[in-house]
């Protein structure tokens, strides 16, 4: 079994995967209509405001698993949608931003700027595809980055890191994405440390569940998905709903204008676009690779590296950035969506997820079983098959059809979502939370579910009341029991020494790197105020 | 449509399992609530759902898996204590949950809490070593550890902690003893190099017959199906041994006509080779076993009470 | 320009609840301490973790309080906000419970009636026993949620509530036959 064998197992388990229906005598898989539908679904969200990538996989979770059950034959077809839907509602978002002015997802509030005002001039349907061309092709860079990156340092980490060296990564994972999510690495360090605590509440390895505080109901722990689904959707929707509360809903339709002149992108346009999209690609990726920096942060950052040079450069009577100039819509649609790919580096080699799409991944995975991501995946065996890599080559494949899909219906689609911004917010979050709620039940099948989930709710709506990020929570969470295992695993191993952490110059490294990132982003926020 | 396809299919599996005159006498009065102690998409959990899936066409019963995981199948014990005993809740774990863990555990719960239904197989647990390190027998590992090398013992449980602990004391060498999250975190972590050897219940089965792996020593208190001359725990020195089984059972009290029609139903699946659930025991776990009765309960009774033993001898 | 101490107070809150964690909470409830000493061999306790965990939770205080107590984006939480979250929260609580409870209800009314003795239990997998709670709770939520944000109650509210509370219903009720809607998985 050599790579390539594994590369061609892993894209036949997509193609000859279960059959669906058949087209004209050829089979067409069951995860193929999955990304698809995945794909669509993903665009329509992330264009309805309100709604965004998480919410959907969140829902369509527990229906996914149960229409294709517990074995390992789910995965790629659950997962498949979940790449569609993250990959779909990318693009998705910049639809109300450039039409209505009101991002659909955060991470399009700077297509707003430029895309907007190009709508008021009369170039809606040409900044749709000036977004669509961008988002596309940073997307497929960050894929092509992601399938050569993640198998090499999958390696690298299986062959230099010991039990030691992998607890040390765990511990700078969580400082890293505590300091550096959200403005404040004080409340970043803070919401991991809550994040760890609930995670440990009932689990552990001796028979009392401990801090259980001799309740049954807490003795099984928080089961990962009232957390996660309570803290992200659950909090957020609260929260919306209190601002809704607040603006009683400004009445009106919006505005509307007509498309005038050619609304066609030339070579000659693209070839202008193409650096400003180079640049965010690498940007994008860049960011996306290191977990917990999120596309918004990619975003911003696309866009001031595109202005600064769109101001160098630009003849003069070319609009300026902030003026709808399609270079800002470039800028930006390119570097955000250039994240997602990128951003599955850590999950598939590390098992470490960086943003919330990753967390539903690993979600699925938990939930499925038979799919542990990590660097135990891509041991590329030789006598026996590895069915965890050719699940992982799956996904690579699955994500180039999702990207496929992007460059072919992707733009046509997205142009005909405008009308999801007329879908009244404030009956849609209450139904959205009681489905989230729900797919939590149906998942775990006891009312303690329900309240676990909307005592993390009631958490997610304080933290965002305090400016408190709610994803190191969620990554804290998800990482604490593999932090305590891996822990207990490099004491043990290393016959009870309790130095284990500075007991190679690799581990070393990682934990002077830790605990400098938060002394460091500490310093800085100091100076800053 | 597919409810009511399936409600066609269950009433005609009724009326073929009444002529033919099997245990048809008691039904389940409701919906069967599975718990299943183990996590989703193992070999384990697996085993359940398709003995679920079987007995729902063939007795027309209705199940509702669902998953209670965690503290090595005491909390889906705990569960399963406080359900209704008339056959609507039935639980899966292994005979371990209620003779070792409930002992160690002292949580005011002992076997006799439970109606035993049946077990469906036993494992095949085996040290295993992968073949790199260069060891073709136990006896070269503690030659190797005498020589002063650092062994790593990987092993998924408390239970196998202490034996792997009794089995260094007899030997004279004294092992790192890592405990980690189930079977396959033991295959990963011994094929990975991080750890030297350890306790696999069955899933090293490819990979020794590959090459890959060595079975150095039995577990149990019989050899090895696949390598019948590695040494047991008693040649070893050990008077304890894993031996253990799958087991369904059921809250205290059940009735003896709904112990008896659940676990024949369900010891009929799974010795049957050519049902999904009969074929995946036999690939998993080397076929059925299937003890039920005034068996499993003086078994399960048995386990408990020589619990203690182990756990003094461990402690010592 | 003055500044809020929000992050003063949301610091020593923090702090004060970490240093309850690590002295009280864990030694009263965990069962073995940070490190224990089994089979001659020393490892990591119950205690441990959770004793990192609220070490996080000190040391995020404890940077709120040193380095943050000035920092220029600290939020103002409104008493408003607070009240109309406790609101919402209510609601679902109330409703959770109306799902959870009206099944059961409606059986022993019904028991009462006709002289019977039906077992919710055994028919939370009957149509159309087993939709009770769910169409009378969810209708419930989604009614008094949207009914907060609009600050009025219409019949229109009621109708669009009980429409896709009856449409969720089908979505995971009808294709799928192990699913269970809430909370026939408790009774």
């Amino acid at each position: 079994m050599g790579t390539l064998d594994y590369i061609w197992l892993g894209i036949l388990a997509v193609f000859q995967g279960p059959e669906l229906f058949s087209i004209f005598g050829l089979p067409v898989s069951v995860t193929l209509v999955m990304i698809l539908i995945g794909f669509l679904t993903g665009i329509a969200v992330g264009a309805t405001p309100g709604l965004a990538g998480p919410i959907a996989m969140a829902i369509a979770l527990p229906i996914l698993i149960s229409i294709f059950g517990y074995t390992p034959d789910a995965l790629l077809p659950v997962m498949g949608f979940l790449i569609g839907v993250m990959k779909g509602a990318t693009i998705g978002g910049a639809v109300p931003a450039i039409l209505f002015n009101t991002p659909g997802t955060p991470d399009a509030y700077m297509t707003t700027l430029d895309g907007y005002p190009m709508t008021q001039k009369g170039q809606a349907r040409k900044a749709l595809r000036v977004a669509h061309f961008s988002s596309a092709s940073g997307d497929t860079f960050s894929d092509i980055v992601l399938i050569i990156c993640a198998p090499f340092l999958a390696l690298l980490v299986e062959a230099y890191l010991d039990f030691p060296e992998k607890t040390a990564l765990l511990i700078l994972s969580l400082s890293f994405i505590g300091a550096v999510i959200g403005g404040s690495p004080a409340k970043g360090v803070l919401s991991t440390g809550l994040g760890l605590l609930a995670v440990y509440i009932g689990t552990g390895e001796d028979f009392y569940p401990r801090m259980s505080m001799g309740s049954d109901h807490l003795s099984q722990g928080f089961p990962i998905a009232t957390s996660v689904l309570g803290v992200l959707i659950i909090g957020a929707v609260f929260k919306e709903m209190t601002d809704l509360w607040h603006q009683q809903r400004k009445s009106g339709t919006p505005p509307q204008f007509t498309d005038e002149g050619n609304q066609r992108l030339t070579r000659a346009e693209i070839c202008r676009l193409l650096p400003f999209v180079g640049r965010s690609a690498l940007i994008g990726t860049a960011i996306g690779a290191l977990p917990g920096i999120g596309s918004t942060l990619a975003a911003t950052l696309g866009y001031t590296v595109g202005r600064a040079r769109h101001a160098r450069t630009k003849s003069a009577n070319v609009p300026d950035f902030g003026e709808g100039a399609s270079e800002g819509i470039a800028a930006t649609e390119a570097a955000n969506s250039s994240v997602s790919g990128a951003n599955l580096i850590p999950v598939l080699s590390l098992g470490i997820p960086g943003n919330a799409a990753a967390v539903f991944l690993i979600l699925a995975a938990e939930s499925i079983g038979g799919f542990n991501p990590g660097p135990s995946v891509f041991r590329f065996t030789q006598d026996v098959v590895n069915p965890e890599l050719v699940i992982a080559f799956g996904l690579f494949t699955a994500m180039f059809i999702a990207n496929a899909l992007n460059w072919t219906i992707g733009g046509l689609f997205m142009r005909s979502m405008g009308v999801m911004v007329r879908i009244p917010k404030h009956i849609l979050l209450p139904t959205v939370l009681l489905l989230t709620l729900t797919a939590i039940y149906v998942q775990e099948t006891r009312i303690e579910a329900i309240w676990f989930a909307l005592g993390f709710g009631a958490l997610g709506y304080v933290m965002r009341l305090l400016a408190i990020s709610p994803l190191p929570f969620v990554i804290a969470f998800i990482l604490g029991g593999k932090l305590e295992e891996s822990a207990r695993q490099a004491f043990a191993a290393t016959g009870g020494d309790a130095w284990f952490l500075f007991s190679s110059p690799i581990s070393i490294g990682f934990i002077a790197a830790s605990i400098g990132i938060i002394l460091f982003s500490a310093g800085k926020k100091k100076h800053a105020a | 449509m597919k409810r009511t396809l399936k409600a066609a299919i269950a009433a005609i599996g009724l009326t073929v399992t009444a002529t033919v005159g099997m245990a048809a006498d008691w039904t389940p009065p409701g919906p069967i609530k599975l718990m299943i102690a183990f996590r989703a998409g193992g070999g384990a959990d697996t085993q359940a759902r398709l003995i679920a899936e079987a007995l729902e066409e063939k007795m027309g019963w209705k199940f509702i898996p669902e998953q209670v995981t965690g503290k090595g199948g005491l909390n889906m014990a705990n569960t399963l204590k406080g359900q209704p005993n008339d056959g609507t809740a039935i639980g899966l774990a292994v005979t371990e949950t209620f003779g070792y863990n409930m002992a160690a555990a002292n949580a005011g719960m002992s076997p006799e809490d439970f109606t035993g239904l049946t077990t469906t197989a036993g494992f095949q647990m085996g040290i295993v070593a992968p073949s790199g390190k260069g060891w073709a027998s136990f006896d070269d590992m503690i030659a190797a550890a005498k020589g002063g090398q650092d062994i790593r013992f990987g092993v998924m449980s408390p239970k196998l902690a202490d034996l792997a602990y009794l089995l260094g004391k007899a030997q004279g060498v004294e092992f790192n003893i890592v405990q980690v999250k189930g079977g396959k975190a033991v295959m990963n972590g011994v094929t990975a190099g991080d750890l030297d050897v350890g306790f696999m219940a069955g899933i090293q089965a490819k990979g020794v017959a590959a090459g890959d792996l060595v079975n150095l020593a039995s577990g149990l208190s019989q050899p090895l199906v696949q390598t019948p001359e590695a040494p047991t725990m008693a040649d070893l020195g050990v008077d304890f041994n894993s031996d253990g089984y799958f087991v369904f059972v059921g809250p205290a009290g059940m009735p003896d006509d709904a112990r008896k029609s659940l676990s024949e139903a369900i010891a009929a699946v799974a010795n049957d080779e050519s049902s999904k659930a009969g074929g995946l025991i036999k690939k998993a776990f080397g076929g059925a076993a299937t003890i039920m009765g005034d068996d499993l309960t003086q078994l399960m009774a048995s386990d408990y009470a020589n619990a203690g033993a182990l756990l003094d001898a461990a402690s010592e | 320009m003055r500044h809020s101490n929000g992050n003063l107070i949301l610091g020593g809150v923090t702090l004060a609840f970490a240093i309850l964690v690590i002295f009280v909470w864990i030694p009263l409830d965990t069962q073995t301490g940070l490190i224990e000493k089994v089979r001659r061999q020393v490892t990591i306790g119950d205690a441990l973790a959770p004793t990192i965990a609220a070490s996080f939770l000190a040391i995020g205080g404890l940077m709120l309080v040193l380095f943050e107590r000035n920092a220029d984006d600290q939020p103002r939480v409104s008493s408003q906000d607070v009240l109309f979250g406790l609101a919402l929260v209510a609601s679902v609580i109330l409703s959770v419970l109306v799902m959870r409870y009206s099944g059961p209800a409606t059986i022993s009314i019904w028991n009462l009636l006709s002289g019977g003795e039906a077992e919710y239990r055994l028919l939370r997998d009957t149509a159309p026993w087993k939709y009770i709670g769910f169409l009378l709770g969810g209708t419930m939520m989604i009614t008094l949620l949207v009914s907060l944000v609009e600050g009025r109650v219409r019949a229109r509210t009621l109708l669009i509530a009980f429409v896709s509370v009856s449409v969720m219903a089908a979505i995971y009720d009808l294709p799928f036959d192990d699913l269970l809607l809430p909370p026939n998985g408790d009774v």
